[in-house]
């Protein structure tokens, strides 16, 4: 009972950050990129809630804004992960044999490369807008959720309903989309949260480093790579808030995840 | 049995390196201009016609990619990995000069994440349902939420700014005399920024093994034949440390990928930094290189595990699943 | 030796084991047969005092004048460790996976009587020998073993403590036809030999018929009836054990 209150207020946070992000342009005070040279670095105020940054750019609707951007960053490459990850990993898990073996060891070997450098190396020619960051990041995203659509295949392949639905002469794509990718869905859907979060973290820790999104698009990322120096001069506010906008939402989605993986309390949920 | 298993393990190695290698090419092949001016980096209008031929020659560009490829990959096996752009050095010198460091900043983290993660993932995971236990798992969560550069951030702000007691970046002092003390004072803030938000997940993982083996039945048949707790606890222990290493060779890709931000937060010159710094130059042999020798580290440190979890399972030892 | 009275067991507020009486007489073979879910085995974990946290107990388990229901955990251990061996259906199962043979023996028997390695050694050896196991297997793991071989390595430790009582929990239906019936000569053995009391829990009743002394039916959670075999099987009062026993032939 009690963790079921707290699951609901992991979904409400969640809920409101998303509805925060996606409505900025409305509920922003200031516009994202409006500059005042008078107000540069100044602290958190009545004017100006969470104070400016090195340019006297509202903290506040920045962080609306690059909230927006990293989450549809974030969001586009998992969809994009889990189509590449579905299809991998449902074809490797249907058809079993000598072309699951290779795939797998082909997906082993692709995990133990740290995802992090590959996204370096591809982001020397693709530095280009949002999308191509989610491009890559959906494109190095997708191995676990293979892996786990596999198995789920695998096993799902065995069960009696399955079996029968064959005997029937049910055609192959029902029988792949109807039964063993619908009843796989719980596993995909804890898989995905999790690559949610991972890709917030990718988007962030790439753009903090200067190499994500261009810097003239805030995000989340963005505001922290300019931190760095504010920090130095005793700006906290520029690195404190983007930071506790991150950790909160990759907090609701951990706790909501953990939830889910539990099958048990996954049965109470339904 | 042993010689098999190793041989295999050490194949499944030279494919990681071969994908990461085929990715390194690609990079080459990718980067603007003649590829052997790439290779040279900026010092290619120094190059007399002889020494153009010659690496035409090596890397034999009048011949197909699949022929490139295994020419360049003849010379990279050397240890020839070109000269930097920005720096007009041997990629390979400077590799070198970066790799202790990397190397010192990745054991020293691992070793505590190992030890800390042990200790508490024991401590919690033997007294299911204690404060512990409820605690550990909430403390995981928490931390791993919290992306480790914010609060390397956060670090700098409170103890270089605010306090003013540990060095907020770089590996050495200026003058590079500072001794071993000065090192570990440079250390601290990214090591315990790496150590904070990665303990927990690993204990976690432990402490859930922990429970999950004390569920089992051979437990149950143990304490109803009043065999010795500690003799009880050592056999757990023992059959959760499987999965446990396990975890962590799984992980230690991504462990990887969190420490180059960290380094670079931190100006800790290692690859990590080096590898952002050649992004951000576009210095592609650098990036080239330096991509390759992460690959191997990461290649060397999953055979170590690999070794110890051999070691420690004696299913795998004899052959049989898992 | 022991009598258990009006022992009743609540996990969550729901009864499994209902005011169950029946007593284990010293130096006999007892059988306390029932389906699977029939409460037999809770009702041996609470003899052991071994049961869940989320359990409920009342009721009592007399050992030598003692309720065991009542005692510290302490001296459940010391009572578990001196005077009762358990052995359990699953004995694939019954071993850590990644210990060697050798050394899970030593804490299931010479480790729990506190006997030096070198005694130990000596007195295993002729142990296993007698039960046709090669000494070889000491320095083996437990996956490389048959289940068969694995329940003879159990009875080995329970020849080698020579406990008061011996609690045998469905200790066959893992095991084939031979091997089964071989299990019951080694346990009536170690009963006429020694002297043991034991405990048979089983579903099976021609184990009952083959081996046991008394008996006790029951049926879900509770005992219907009790008394000497010969008597139960020639004149079954409760309708449950005329089921029982006009489906066994």
């Amino acid at each position: 009972m009690k963790s079921r209150k707290a699951l609901w207020f992991w979904y409400s946070l969640l809920g409101l950050i998303v509805f925060l992000t996606v409505f900025s342009s409305v509920l922003a005070p200031f516009g994202s990129n409006e500059m005042n040279m008078d107000e540069v670095y100044s602290a958190p105020s009545g004017d100006h809630w969470l104070g400016t940054d090195h340019l006297g750019r509202d903290v506040f609707t920045r962080l609306l804004e690059g909230g927006r951007v990293t989450l549809a960053v974030a969001g586009g490459s998992v969809i994009l992960s889990l189509i590449i990850g579905i299809v991998y990993g449902g074809i490797s898990g249907y058809l079993g044999g000598v072309i699951d073996t290779v795939m797998m060891r082909l997906l082993e070997a692709l995990i133990t490369i740290p995802s992090l450098v590959i996204i370096l190396a591809f982001q020397v020619f693709m530095q280009g807008g949002m999308w191509s960051m989610a491009l890559i990041i959906g494109l190095t995203g997708w191995l676990v959720t293979a892996r786990i659509v596999r198995s789920e295949f695998i096993r799902l392949k065995e069960a009696e309903f399955v079996k029968m639905a064959k005997m029937f002469g049910t055609p192959v794509w029902k029988i792949l989309w109807g039964h063993l990718l619908r009843n796989s869905v719980p596993a995909i859907f804890v898989i995905t949260l999790f690559n949610f979060a991972a890709a917030i973290f990718t988007e962030v820790s790439l753009s903090f480093l200067g190499i994500g999104i261009p810097p003239a698009i805030p995000s989340w990322g963005n505001m922290l790579y300019y931190a760095q120096n504010d920090i130095l001069i005793g700006a906290w506010w520029i690195a404190l808030f983007p930071g506790i906008m991150i950790f909160m939402t990759i907090l609701s989605i951990n706790f909501i995840g953990e939830a889910w993986k539990d099958p048990e309390r996954r049965r109470v949920n339904d | 049995m042993t010689a098999k298993w190793v041989g295999k393990r050490m194949a499944m190695g030279i494919v990681v390196l071969l994908i990461v290698s085929f990715l390194s090419f690609f990079i080459m092949q990718a980067a603007p201009g003649d590829p052997a001016a790439a290779f040279y980096g900026g010092n290619a209008q120094t190059l007399t016609t002889a020494e153009k031929e010659r690496i035409t020659h090596a890397f034999a560009l009048d011949q197909p990619v699949a022929y490139r490829y295994v020419a360049w990959l003849r010379e990279t096996v050397k240890g020839n990995f070109g000269t930097s752009y920005k720096e007009g050095r041997p990629v390979s010198t400077i590799l070198m000069e970066r790799l202790p460091n990397t190397l010192l900043l990745f054991c020293a983290t691992m070793f505590f994440i190992i030890a800390g993660s042990i200790w508490l993932g024991t401590v919690a995971g033997m007294k299911e349902g204690s404060i512990w236990d409820r605690g550990l798992s909430i403390f995981s969560i928490a931390t791993s939420s919290i992306p480790a550069f914010w609060l390397g951030i956060l670090f700098i702000y409170f103890f270089s700014v605010s306090v003013g007691i540990l060095p907020s970046s770089g590996s050495s002092d200026v003058s590079g005399h500072g001794g071993l003390l000065d090192t570990i004072r440079h250390l601290i803030m990214p090591a315990s920024v790496l150590i904070l938000t990665h303990v927990g997940i690993y204990a976690r993982f432990l402490q859930e093994g922990i429970k999950k083996e004390n569920r089992q039945y051979y437990v149950k048949v143990a304490r109803a034949n009043g065999v010795k707790e500690a003799i009880i606890r050592k056999g757990i222990m023992r059959n959760a440390a499987i999965p446990y290493l396990n975890y962590i060779a799984i992980t230690i890709p991504s462990f990887f990928g969190g420490s180059i931000i960290v380094e670079s937060l931190f100006g800790w010159s290692g690859l990590g930094q080096l590898t952002v710094k050649a992004v951000v130059t576009k210095d592609f042999p650098l990036l080239m290189g330096s991509v390759m020798i992460t690959g191997v580290i990461v290649v060397i440190s999953l055979f170590i595990l690999d070794l110890i979890m051999y070691a420690m399972d004696p299913k795998l030892r004899k052959g049989g699943v898992r | 030796m022991i009598s258990v009275s009006d022992l009743s067991i609540q996990i969550h507020d729901k009864p499994i084991i209902d005011h169950v009486e029946f007593t284990i007489p010293r130096s006999q073979i007892t059988s306390l047969i029932g389906e699977s879910g029939s409460g037999k085995s809770l009702t041996v974990s609470a003899m052991l005092g071994l049961l869940p946290a989320n359990a409920k107990v009342s009721g009592e388990v007399l050992y030598d004048g003692r309720n065991l229901l009542s005692e510290s955990d302490q001296v459940m251990e010391r009572i578990r460790k001196k005077d009762i061996f358990t052995i359990f259906q699953d004995a694939a199962n019954s071993f850590s996976p990644s210990v060697k043979m050798g050394s899970q023996l030593y804490a299931f028997s010479g480790g729990r009587v506190g006997d030096a390695k070198d005694v130990y050694h000596m007195k295993m050896h002729v142990i296993l020998e007698s039960l046709g196991l090669s000494l070889g297997i000491v320095e083996q793991y437990p996956f490389e073993l048959s289940g068969g071989m694995l329940q003879r390595c159990m009875i080995a430790c329970a020849f080698y403590v020579e406990p008061a009582l011996l609690i045998a929990d469905e200790p066959t239906s893992a095991l084939d036809m031979v091997l089964q019936k071989e299990f019951i000569e080694l346990v009536t053995s170690l009963n006429k030999e020694r002297g043991t009391t034991i405990l048979l829990i089983t579903h099976d009743l021609d184990i009952v018929a083959e081996a046991a002394h008394t008996m006790a039916v029951m049926q879900r959670g509770q005992v219907v009836e009790t008394g000497t075999v010969e008597a139960v099987f020639a004149q079954p009062v409760h309708a449950y054990t005329k089921r029982l026993l006009a489906s066994r032939f």
